[in-house]
């Protein structure tokens, strides 16, 4: 397969580009503490900046988006779709199954994360596959995938433009949608140009130029495409994914075997259920009418078709979801991953991703860290959140984070960790204390928040979205010690 | 290695959850990807696909040919390829495009090596149907394959007004999706990214010259 490799278009990366000095292999939730890695982002006032702007700006679009429609009763529609789907969730994965198996995919079951890592790597293994192009998967993240394909010999590239960064700089994404919110341009260009042995021109076009010469080489060689699913659909076998860039279609089209890492979680009855879904998913992750592209596929290439993969591999992974059924915690489930809650959280905007130590940050981290991770590792994420609700508010399926964060505090307290999040609640607070600027950014959150926010012309006071924030309730940023 | 019957029965283990029944009303509540009351639906279509950044065209089908031409003229396209969905308009444009001085090849003689199809200038297909009030396009397996519509930096679609569905409720409901093959896709403007500081670029992995021909009928 690697025989005409170096000729085909595209500009090779330097070998080792993937392979930054840091390489970030275990994930940092058990080795710090909450308020230790929400200081490092804190100290470098670029990204605090940065994720306000840019949080404040997602924000603003998803409220102007479902101007002059019924916003409420198209979530309250979502709502059903998803907890229908999550309480018949064996059924329509039966469903789901079949219908793909009849289309010619191959699925593969992960019970956890170890047996997801294997599956991918023996798939590898079995097909020759050396060099592999990959489109953003947070479940990918969530099982280190990476780190277990390059053990076996394949090598690697995130063709999501962050993701790339992310990946080049040993990083980890900050955020859900927007992966290097926490980075600025001139770092992705003492990025680049050392990855080209040249100065490049810093500007996003000329970088963005590079990184797509650099990636098209990529799929335009490799073995096979990896990419995650943003919904399953029961009725007909199909994989969803949303792309922006087009690396998503491009990843599942050009390489001759394609396979998904896809949570069992994200299965929906029918198509139809997708004229619902898709546009909260979009206009709530980015304020888009709708993603680029949405590609939605079953199976390999068939008989006929001019171009698509002989194979289509799709690993559907547990890793602590059906744990989660029937229980207190299984709106958690429902989660489609538009990350609006992270934008809206004041937590999330002063501290970033990073700070919730694993794959997923803002309100849905705090809830879903602890339960996958266990809450002697992740129990004191359930104390990263002022509770003002505001998550509540925004998600389009309306999962009660609020609740769901105070039931995994009772918890937690249930259990005896006590001391540990006092000692995190006190050392948030006194980060957000010690530092002026931060301080009055908080109290600003804290008090008059969205009037402050509106003034700046980022969300109307009178939005439907913030209703119930802007009913009273009180904000409280971090707590004191008792 | 856990098996179906293994996982599945992991997972059916579990006590059930509230089920609050799939909802199945025949009016689907109202959605911004929907055709609002007295819209025309080609009206609609332009100003999304506008809204994305895609170049419209609306013309009445003896200038399909010459519109497409000029697009790839002024775009210094050379390498050209066409996809089977262009059907009813393939002979005009393969003629117009010729007239112009412009070599033109099949997509699906081009697509089984990915170095060429890498190498395109610019593909030209129909589509399955277009979506009004998302501005989007629907291109299939079975027709512009599955990366026919975004390989090349330029990209021309071409949609009969008839294809034209007023939202995603419509799309969903309808039967233009059933002889789609192993993909359908919906496409809505050029290829885009914000990664970098926010600030947009047009065409990162997939077109940034995106255009659409909308034919009225005769
Ligand atoms: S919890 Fe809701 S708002 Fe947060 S990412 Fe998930 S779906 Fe979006």
């Amino acid at each position: 397969m690697s025989a005409t490799r170096e000729d085909v278009g595209g500009t090779p990366l330097p070998p080792g580009w993937a392979k930054p000095a840091h390489q970030p292999d275990a994930f940092e939730l058990t080795t710090t503490t909450f308020a230790e890695r929400a200081a490092k982002t804190m100290a470098r006032p670029f990204a605090r900046g940065a994720i306000a702007n840019a949080t404040d700006h997602a924000a603003a679009l998803t409220t102007a988006r479902f101007v002059g429609t019924d916003h409420e009763a198209l979530r309250e529609e979502a709502r059903k779709i998803r907890a229908h789907a999550i309480a018949n969730l064996p059924d329509y994965l039966d469903q789901w199954i079949d219908q793909a198996e009849r289309k010619g995919t191959i699925v593969h079951y992960a019970a956890d994360e170890s047996e997801a890592r294997r599956i991918v790597a023996q798939i590898c293994t079995d097909q020759q596959i050396t060099r592999v192009v990959k489109s953003k998967s947070m479940a990918s993240e969530e099982v280190s995938l990476n780190s277990a394909l390059e053990a076996v010999g394949v090598d690697i590239y995130e063709t999501d433009l962050g993701e790339f960064v992310v990946q080049a700089m040993g990083d980890r994404p900050g955020h859900v949608i927007a992966p290097i919110l926490h980075r600025t341009k001139d770092e992705v260009h003492e990025l680049f140009s050392a990855m080209a042995g040249h100065e490049l021109p810093n500007e996003a076009e000329a970088l963005t130029a590079f990184a797509r010469e650099g990636l098209r080489h990529a799929f335009l060689t490799a073995d096979a495409g990896i990419s995650g699913g943003n919904f399953l659909i029961a009725e007909t076998g199909d994989v969803l994914l949303v792309t922006n860039e087009g690396n998503g279609r491009l990843t599942t089209s050009l390489p001759p075997i394609h396979i998904a890492l896809v949570g069992i979680e994200k299965v929906l009855p029918r198509r139809r259920d997708l004229a619902v879904l898709l546009p909260l998913l979009t206009g709530h992750g980015t304020g888009q009418q709708i993603t680029t592209y949405v590609s939605v596929s079953a199976g390999p290439r068939r008989q006929g078709e001019p171009d698509g993969p002989e194979q289509m591999h799709v690993v559907l992974l547990d890793a602590g979801r059906s744990a989660l059924l029937g229980g207190e915690f299984e709106e958690a489930l429902h989660c489609i991953r538009c990350g609006a809650c992270q934008n809206v959280c004041p937590v999330y905007r002063q501290v970033g991703g990073h700070a919730y130590g694993w794959v997923y940050g803002g309100p849905i981290g705090a809830v879903l860290t602890p339960l996958f991770r266990g809450q002697e590792e992740a129990g004191e994420l359930a104390q990263a959140t002022t509770l003002c609700g505001a998550c509540d508010d925004v998600c389009p399926v309306k999962i009660p984070l609020h609740d769901l964060l105070l039931n995994l505090r009772r918890r937690s307290d249930a259990e005896g960790h006590v001391p540990r999040h006092e000692q995190v609640a006190f050392a948030l607070w006194a980060q957000v204390w010690s530092r002026p600027l931060l301080y009055r950014a908080s109290t600003a959150v804290a008090r008059g928040s969205l009037r402050a926010l509106a003034r700046n012309g980022v969300v109307s006071a009178k939005s439907p979205l913030l209703r119930r924030w802007t009913a009273g309730r009180d904000l409280v940023v971090g707590k004191r010690p008792r | 290695m856990t098996d179906r019957a293994s996982f599945l029965a992991a997972i059916r283990s579990t006590p059930r959850g509230l089920d609050p029944g799939l909802p199945d009303r025949r009016e689907a509540p109202d959605a911004p990807t929907q055709l609002r009351a007295g819209e025309e639906r080609p009206d609609r279509l332009q100003a999304e696909a506008e809204a994305a950044s895609t170049i419209v065209h609306r013309v009445t089908a003896v200038d399909v040919g010459a519109t497409v031409a000029s697009v790839l003229v002024q775009a210094d396209a050379q390498r050209i390829a066409l996809t089977t969905d262009l059907a009813p308009f393939a002979d005009d444009v393969q003629a117009a495009l010729v007239a112009a001085g412009l070599t033109v090849t099949e997509y699906v003689e081009v697509a089984p090596d990915r170095a060429r199809a890498g190498a395109l200038d610019a593909t030209v297909t129909g589509c399955i149907a277009a979506v009004a009030a998302t501005g989007s396009v629907v291109t299939s397996a079975a027709g512009a394959g599955r990366a026919g519509a975004l390989i090349a930096p330029t990209h021309i679609c071409v949609v009969r007004d008839e294809q034209i569905v007023g939202g995603l409720h419509e799309l969903f409901d309808g039967d233009a999706l059933a002889e789609a093959g192993s993909l359908f896709a919906l496409q809505s403007g050029p290829s885009r990214s914000a990664d970098i500081e926010k600030v947009l670029i047009l065409g990162v992995h997939g077109p940034g010259n995106v255009h659409l021909i909308i034919v009225a009928p005769d």
